[in-house]
């Protein structure tokens, strides 16, 4: 059992019993009670793939994420950033990450991460209105989104449109139940996919059952 | 108040998003971290209002009864093992924890005779429920005065405690005064509501409003009349109360009990 770097770069993988997805800590110390494994002098966190979508998204064999070390990261919906922290990882000494939400409680608990780890910048701030914090933030190569709003797609191309570089990658994680409780999760998934189809190209779609149910995660690039 | 502000403000919006792709450099990241951990914090520090109180100490009263009455039945099944007459001729709980120790046990009582330090370990749990006792009427005194000088008119209408849990429930007073009346007759129904919506059950008529006496009490075919007059008022007694209105709270206690 050794950790080897996976074909996403930044992130790293191993094969025991089943696979895991690490990245290389950029600080000492689990964040999260995270599982920690030391490899040749190097330590790394396990992404779990029943608290990250994005986890949930590699376990779900996703094809290309389009984001590497060094890239700057607009993170929608960071919470108190479980997932940020990863990419965090992800991107590196280098890299960056802007991590909006707009619930106070669980940005206060986002503060103590940023603080911590020197590529974070929390931003409390309404996604849905992002003229209102468009002077707290830089562009962007790599937007994530994953907020539980009607208005989801919405939401996700107005930041793209503000942030992402042009042929910039984008990640939105749709939750079917938050756009209509009485339709089917995939008549809405496929539906969220002709309405970002219209503005940006979906590259790769997977379905996040069974670590989520009712999610799917979709990959995106903005057109050159 | 911001630094980039007026910077952004200059340009039109078709240039933003260059300009934004411009300042992606590693050099300004310190100053953007450091500006928004600074702001954040601020901002999390005006984001606290009175409601935010006020749901914390209602939530705890809640807490703190299911604790008195978790400790309460132990306290009850270990007394018994001592003294089982008087727990059973002493139903208040508070009155139970004042004079289980004090009076001399009868020589034919049920309870077994035990030892010095076994009483020792009852005692101290009766004193330590006591306490919670205390700290759950200064906690009601502290929602009392909260509640009337934050939500005076809804606080007339419903209590304190009610007019608390409705504050929860909705999730904040701002919340509270933009809902409709029929949700508000219907806040802490919701399972009920989503069954008869879904498969045609017969409807809610009210959720915790059904605390209020008027409610409560009212003869079984008249409460969901009664549940919609007083969400009715509430719904008033909010809005004023977020608007920091003038009080009309008596008013409107008086108009509801009037269609009794």
């Amino acid at each position: 059992m050794s950790v080897t770097p996976s074909r996403f770069s930044g992130l790293f993988e191993m094969h025991g019993k089943k696979l895991l997805f690490l990245t290389k800590n950029l600080i000492a110390g689990t964040q999260f009670g995270e599982q920690l494994i030391s490899a040749q002098g190097t330590e790394y966190r396990v992404i779990d793939p029943t608290r990250s979508k994005l986890g949930a998204a590699l376990m779900k064999g996703i094809s290309q994420l389009g984001v590497k070390p060094g890239d700057v990261a607009l993170y929608l919906g960071a919470s108190y950033g479980y997932t940020p922290s990863f990419v965090s990882d992800l991107l590196g000494e280098t890299g960056f990450v802007f991590c909006i939400d707009s619930a106070p409680r669980s940005t206060r608990d986002l503060v103590f991460l940023c603080e911590q780890r020197s590529n974070m910048a929390p931003v409390l701030a309404d996604a849905f209105h992002p003229e209102a914090y468009a002077s707290r933030v830089s562009g962007a190569d790599f937007v994530y989104q994953d907020i539980a709003q009607r208005n989801q797609a919405e939401i996700f191309l107005k930041n793209c449109d503000l942030f992402l570089k042009p042929g910039g990658f984008a990640v939105l994680v749709v939750k079917a139940r938050s756009i209509d409780v009485t339709k089917k999760p995939g008549v809405i998934f496929q539906q969220v996919r002709r309405q970002l189809g219209e503005h940006i190209a979906v590259v790769d779609y997977r379905v996040l059952d069974p670590f989520e149910k009712d999610h799917c995660l979709l990959v995106c690039k903005k057109k050159i | 108040m911001d630094p980039f502000t007026s910077i952004i403000g200059e340009r039109s919006s078709k240039d933003i998003p260059a300009f934004l792709q411009q300042l992606k450099q590693a050099k300004h990241f310190p100053a953007f971290r450091e500006k928004n951990i600074a702001l954040t914090r601020q901002q999390i520090q005006e984001a606290v209002h009175e409601d935010d109180l006020i749901k914390q100490a209602v939530s705890c009263i809640t807490e703190l009864n299911r604790v008195i009455n978790i400790l309460m039945k132990r306290f009850r099944e270990w007394y018994e093992l001592y003294h089982p007459e008087l727990s059973h001729a002493v139903r208040d709980h508070e009155k139970l924890l004042e004079f289980a120790f004090s009076r001399k046990k009868p020589k034919d009582s049920m309870g077994t005779a035990l030892a010095e330090t076994d009483v020792k370990a009852i005692q101290e749990l009766a004193a330590h429920i006591s306490q919670l006792f205390n700290l759950k009427k200064m906690q009601e005194a502290y929602l009392t005065s909260a509640m009337g000088k934050t939500c005076p008119n809804i606080t007339a209408l419903t209590g304190a405690l009610l007019g608390a849990q409705l504050v929860l429930r909705a999730g904040s007073l701002k919340h509270l005064a933009s809902l409709p009346a029929s949700t508000i007759q219907l806040l802490g129904a919701e399972k009920a509501l989503f069954r008869h919506l879904k498969s045609g059950a017969k409807s809610p008529k009210h959720g915790i409003i059904h605390e209020h006496p008027l409610v409560g009490q009212a003869p079984a075919g008249e409460r969901g009349r009664m549940a919609r007059i007083l969400a009715d008022k509430i719904a008033i007694a909010a809005r004023v109360d977020y608007f920091k209105g003038a009080f009309i709270g008596e008013q409107l206690r008086k108009q509801v009990e009037g269609k009794r």
